[in-house]
C-alpha cells in the first residue's frame, strides 16, 4: 500500500516536471519562464523526497536542503535581474 | 497508524501538487498563475515532507529543519516573481484598475529591443 502511493507519486511529479517544462518553453514573457524555472524547483524537491523516502534512510534530505537554499537565491537573483536590469 | 498518516499527509501534498501545475498551465496570466504555484511551494511541498516525517522517523530534524526554511523563503520567492513580472512590463489579463500604474518604475524589455533595432538600422 505505501510502495504503491509513493511510487505512484513519484511518476506524478515526474509528468509535472515534464508540464513545467512546457511553460519554461512556451511562455511568453521572461516572467513565465522564471515562474516554470521556481515551480520546477518545488517538484524537485518532491522527487528527491519521495526517493529517500523509497531508499529508506534520511541522507538525500541534505540536497533537498541545499537544492531549496540554491533554488531560493537563483529564483531571487533572476528576479532582481529582470526588474532592475542588474543583479547585485 | 503512522504508516496511514504518512500516506494521507502525502495524498494531501499531491492534491496540491497536481492541482498547482494544473493552474500554471491553465490561468491565463503570470499574476494568477502565481496564486496557483504559491500552493505548489508552500502546501504541496509541506504536505509531502510531513508524510516523509511519520514514514521515516529518523528523518524528522532535518524535515523541520527543511519546513522551516521553506515557510520563509518561499513567498519571498513568489513575491519576487511578481514584482519582476511588474516591473519587466508584463500586463494583467482583463485589469479594470492598477493601482500600482505610475508608482512603479517599470522597465519594459520587448521597448528597448525595438529601441536597439531603430538605432541598428541606417
Amino acid at each position: 500500500m505505501t510502495e504503491i502511493v509513493i511510487q505512484g507519486s513519484l511518476l506524478i511529479l515526474v509528468g509535472l516536471l515534464v508540464v513545467c517544462a512546457w511553460r519554461v518553453i512556451v511562455g511568453p514573457s521572461p516572467a513565465d519562464r522564471l515562474q516554470g524555472v521556481d515551480t520546477s524547483t518545488s517538484v524537485l524537491l518532491g522527487i528527491i523526497v519521495l526517493l529517500s523516502l523509497i531508499q529508506g534512510n534520511s541522507n538525500l534530505l541534505d540536497v533537498a536542503l541545499a537544492l531549496a537554499a540554491f533554488g531560493f537565491v537563483g529564483t531571487v537573483a533572476i528576479a532582481r535581474y529582470l526588474s532592475e536590469g542588474r543583479m547585485f | 497508524m503512522t504508516e496511514w498518516l504518512g500516506v494521507f499527509f502525502i495524498l494531501f501534498g499531491m492534491f496540491f501538487f497536481v492541482f498547482g501545475v494544473l493552474g500554471l498551465i491553465r490561468f491565463p496570466d503570470v499574476y494568477m498563475r502565481i496564486h496557483a504555484s504559491g500552493k505548489v511551494s508552500i502546501l504541496g511541498i509541506v504536505g509531502v515532507l510531513i508524510g516523509a516525517a511519520f514514514l521515516l522517523p529518523d528523518a524528522t530534524p532535518k524535515v523541520i529543519m527543511l519546513i522551516i526554511f521553506l515557510v520563509i523563503t518561499q513567498p519571498a520567492a513568489s513575491h519576487a516573481v511578481a514584482s519582476a513580472a511588474y516591473r519587466s512590463g508584463v500586463e494583467m489579463h482583463n485589469a479594470i484598475r492598477d493601482d500600482l500604474k505610475g508608482n512603479v518604475p517599470v522597465h519594459d524589455w520587448r521597448v528597448d529591443e525595438l529601441i536597439d533595432e531603430i538605432k541598428e538600422s541606417p
